[in-house]
């Protein structure tokens, strides 16, 4: 292991008996050394940072700003013109497919960031309180969200919300919180009972502070394997919601090709279902192998 | 005695679980659900007759008269007639959900089993490339959506594109040779899909308890590694793949086969819950969704006198 001679003391003694480390090595610095040798993950992690260059892109107006235009005839087949041929109206199927990444990511990023933040705050609350009565109320919460039945809840909100772009948003980070919650919850229980947590008790730090500035930012690695696991959840939500018509409306998504498609299919057209699925299955698959390198990285708690 | 003091005390525990789900569920229902009165009138309708229509279905009460019919309605599982059809909504639950468990149970039970085969089996040749093999088999499961995989299979097991062995679409059940034409593409689809999350959890499971000192101790003495695995291991990760099965059971009865059932066009009871949120058809939604609440409360008891059953130390308190 080449890390192991940075981590050793440089042994100057500074004026008041502390030892001086040259360099720090924390669990983000051992986790980079072992995510670097990782080929795996440093594979889909490269094939993440295409996905979302095209995503950039298609927000910055780059690529595939033509999604919606009519530029050929019914059915195209492939050719230079129109790389995975055109639509049953003519508009062409890899503009739609490029665009569609972008919806992926933003329903991914905007879910994974906000039901972990959810989670986070709640989660260490209740554990950190816990057998009282706001972990009470937290588990009570999480127990009730995760037995409504899932495509229910969806609808419920998506009629909530009447013409929102976010109803489907709001669904899935009001039902994926929970997991996050709950991990958030066990980690808290077991750091409250360590001796930093006593000793900033003892010198009267305030419990709000012990949360959220000592015991919280311990759980992060946790959190950041959370977030990419439940990324991935919310792309694969979002195209079977669009399919079932309780998701993207306004725009394009994989799920409103593959449910365009499954009118073609029987007549033989699998150009539409084939671009969606294919794109669909390489940004998931690499994103469920960089989450995997990640939680070998940085959770000590995965088996091997 | 003391199991039925505590299945009674463990019941009752539940009512909060039960009180939350439909509360949630019923505002979001009674509140912004679609509205069935014009439905159900015709053109031009007079002040009276949407009044009266307003009445049939139950809108003009206030809520929480409305929610406290809703609970009665729960307690004596009678939740009355369908608003869309005016079938009972218990002769329509009897109807459709024998429909759905024929449909997913094959596939329920053959994903768990062989997921637990596949991983004892990668467990056994841990980062040999057997296990290699088995996860990335596994990855590749996960990362494929469910619906892809349906219409794939459809493409290629029942259309004319492909094998063509299967019917493409229905549920047309009279004999075993019918049901076993109509089950086969939505299973092999079903055990697809949860063959992928299934292996990898119940290998990390089955990984964890290798791990352990006894085992180690216990192959020390040289006990046969298939005793040990049986024995030693697969006895002691009962608790984590009991638990798991055990949880999904509920919401595969309810809404788990939605998607297979809306695709293929199969009416069962996730296509019946699926058209009445379309619809706004109350009585149905709420007899869903107080069933599934009821079948989360006895899931968890039955995994806790399940724990006993496998694992002596538990006590029940």
């Amino acid at each position: 292991m080449s890390a192991a001679p940075e981590a050793q003391a440089i042994g100057d003694v500074g004026a008041i008996g502390q030892t001086v480390y040259k360099r720090r090595e924390s669990i983000w610095s051992k986790a980079l050394y072992k995510f670097r040798h990782d080929r795996t993950g440093m594979l889909a992690f490269a094939i993440v940072v295409a996905y979302s260059v095209i995503a950039i892109g298609v927000w910055l107006g780059w690529f595939a700003s033509d999604w919606a235009d009519v530029t050929g005839g019914k059915w195209e087949t492939a050719s230079s013109g129109h790389w995975f041929g055109t639509n049953i109206i003519g508009q062409d199927i890899f503009s739609r497919a490029i665009y569609s990444t972008s919806t992926a990511f933003e329903v991914g990023l905007v879910v994974a960031l906000l039901s972990t933040l959810i989670g986070a705050l709640l989660g260490s609350l209740a554990g950190f309180f816990s057998g009282g009565w706001l972990d009470e109320i937290v588990l009570w919460m999480m127990g009730v969200l995760d037995s409504i039945p899932f495509y229910l809840f969806v609808a419920a909100i998506v009629f909530a919300m009447q013409d929102s772009a976010y109803s489907m948003h709001v669904a899935m980070i009001a039902t994926f919180w929970t997991t996050a919650g709950r991990i958030v919850r066990g980690e808290v229980i077991k750091l409250r009972g360590l001796e930093y947590v006593e000793a900033a008790h003892a010198i009267g730090v305030p419990e709000l502070t012990i949360i959220f500035r000592h015991i919280l930012p311990n759980t992060s690695h946790i959190l950041l394997v959370q977030a990419t696991i439940t990324f991935v959840a919310a792309i694969k939500s979002e195209v079977i919601l669009s399919f079932l018509g309780l998701g993207v409306k306004d725009g394009m998504s994989w799920g409103l090709m593959i449910a365009e498609s499954t009118k073609e299919i029987l007549s033989g057209f699998f150009n539409n279902f084939l671009a969606a699925s294919v794109l669909m299955f390489g940004l998931v698959m690499a994103f469920n192998l960089f989450a995997d390198a990640l939680q070998d990285a940085l959770d000590p708690r995965k088996v091997h | 005695m003391e199991l039925l003091q505590y299945t009674i005390r463990k019941l009752v525990s539940g009512i909060p679980l039960i009180l939350g789900v439909t509360l949630i569920s019923f505002v979001l229902m009674v509140y912004f659900g679609p509205d069935k009165t014009y439905e159900l009138l015709g053109k031009n309708p007079t002040q009276e007759q949407i009044q009266e229509v307003r009445a049939q279905l139950g809108y003009d009460r206030p809520f929480f008269v409305r929610y406290a019919d809703y609970l009665r309605e729960l307690a004596v599982l009678d939740f009355g007639n369908s608003d869309s059809t005016g079938e009972r909504v218990n002769a329509l639950l009897a109807r459709t959900i024998p429909i759905s468990l024929a449909l997913v149970t094959p596939g329920f039970i053959l994903g768990n089993v062989l997921g637990v085969v596949l991983a004892l089996f990668a467990a056994f040749y841990r980062s040999t490339w057997v296990d290699k093999a088995i996860m990335s088999f596994a990855v590749v499961g996960m990362s494929i959506s469910f619906l892809i995989v349906i219409i794939a299979f459809q493409i290629i097991f029942a259309s004319s594109y492909g094998l063509d062995i299967f019917p493409v679409r229905g549920w047309s059940v009279n004999s075993i040779s019918d049901y076993v034409a109509y089950v086969s593409v939505p299973t092999m689809a079903m055990v697809f899909v949860a063959l992928g999350y299934n292996t990898r959890f119940y290998r990390s499971v089955i990984v964890e308890e290798m791990t352990r000192d006894h085992v180690r101790t216990a192959r020390a003495f040289g006990v046969p590694s298939a005793k040990l695995f049986y024995k030693n291991i697969l006895k002691n990760s009962l608790i984590p793949i009991i638990t798991r099965i055990v949880f999904s059971i509920p919401l595969v009865v309810i809404s788990g086969s939605l998607l297979i059932e809306t695709y293929f066009g199969i009416p069962g009871i996730g296509k019946v819950t699926y058209d009445s949120i379309i619809t706004g058809d109350q009585p149905v939604l709420k007899a869903v969704v107080g069933w599934t609440a009821v079948l989360f409360v006895l899931a968890q008891l039955m995994t806790d006198i399940l724990y006993r059953a496998v694992d002596p130390r538990v006590s029940l308190k």
